[in-house]
């Protein structure tokens, strides 16, 4: 399995890579993008199976390329790590088709909650 | 709360936004206790990222992360540690030896602590809100002025013998002051 890592922060994609690895799916392939276009790119020309991303990012929001590849057609699962959680942004990400969102600070366990119904 | 923290917050009347105190040293122990159980835990161990009663005589404000606040509540909430610290905390969550740390490795470090603890903080005040991007002040605070704010609570700690703090500054209160006497 693919999975695309979408965050400006270099210490945020490493701290991601690190918390899969300890939820047990460090075996995955794992690609980045640094910011909202490169990862809606990434996801075009990779196709991932699970994209990872921060809500706000240069050039494009975690919202915006979301809702751009479902506007192409793409289904991939998509979910959101931020560091807020309100409710307006649980209602924005599920009506956009965000599968879950992982508020920070996180740990394995929430990774594991997420993700496993996805990777298995 | 842990008795292994102190800080302070001013006294203030619960009134009006300006007045009330929205976030207590204990809010910010919890939520600062937490992102560094979570990401300063390089082998899992949650016990790795416990923060201790301020013993430490070393500068805390060698370098500071801050993320502003605007809207129903405006301020900043600030992470400041010693060189020392920024870098290793950089190393750990970069998973990179420390030499090969660099001033942008911390910034951006620093940076996403701020970040993080600033959007649990912006989740306890009253909203609507607004939270800025990170940005990085290096230098002590004799020489760092936050321009129309007053400190609403300020979280003391030390990590791996290094000092860590975590400040929330108020600055709807210093507003609503100086439209009464303007």
């Amino acid at each position: 399995m693919k999975i695309l890592i979408a965050d400006d922060s270099r210490v945020m994609r490493q701290i991601v890579t690190r918390t899969l690895r300890q939820a047990g799916f460090g075996g995955n392939d794992l690609v980045e993008a640094a910011d909202g276009q490169e990862a809606y790119d990434t996801i075009k020309s990779e196709k991932p199976d699970l994209v990872l991303s921060d809500w706000n990012m240069p050039h494009m929001t975690g919202v915006e390329v979301l809702r751009a590849i479902r506007r192409d057609g793409i289904e991939t699962p998509f979910g959101f790590i931020t560091s807020e959680g309100t409710e307006q942004m649980r209602e924005i990400a599920a009506s956009a088709g965000a599968l879950f969102l992982i508020v920070k600070p996180f740990t394995a366990d929430h990774f594991r909650d997420a993700l496993e119904p996805i990777l298995g | 709360m842990s008795a292994h923290i102190t800080g302070t917050h001013p006294e203030a009347g619960v009134g009006d936004v300006s007045d009330a105190v929205f976030i207590s040293v204990e809010d910010l122990f919890e939520i600062t206790q937490q992102v560094w159980e979570s990401f300063l835990n390089p082998t899992g161990d949650p016990t790795a990222g416990q923060l201790h009663p301020p013993s430490s005589t070393t500068r805390a404000d060698e370098v500071s992360a801050a993320v502003a606040v605007t809207g129903a509540w405006r301020g900043h909430i600030v992470v400041s540690c010693s060189m020392a610290a920024a870098r290793e905390i950089s190393a750990l969550l970069l998973e990179v030896p420390l030499p090969e740390v660099s001033e942008s490795d911390v910034a951006d470090a620093l940076g996403e602590l701020a970040n993080i603890i600033g959007g649990n903080v912006k989740g306890l005040l009253p909203g609507p809100c607004a939270l800025s991007l990170p940005y990085l002040v290096v230098g002590n605070s004799e020489n760092v002025r936050w321009p129309a704010a007053t400190v609403e609570s300020r979280l003391l700690a030390d990590w791996h013998d290094e000092p860590i703090v975590v400040t929330v500054l108020n600055g709807t209160r210093d507003e609503d002051e100086r439209k009464i006497t303007a």
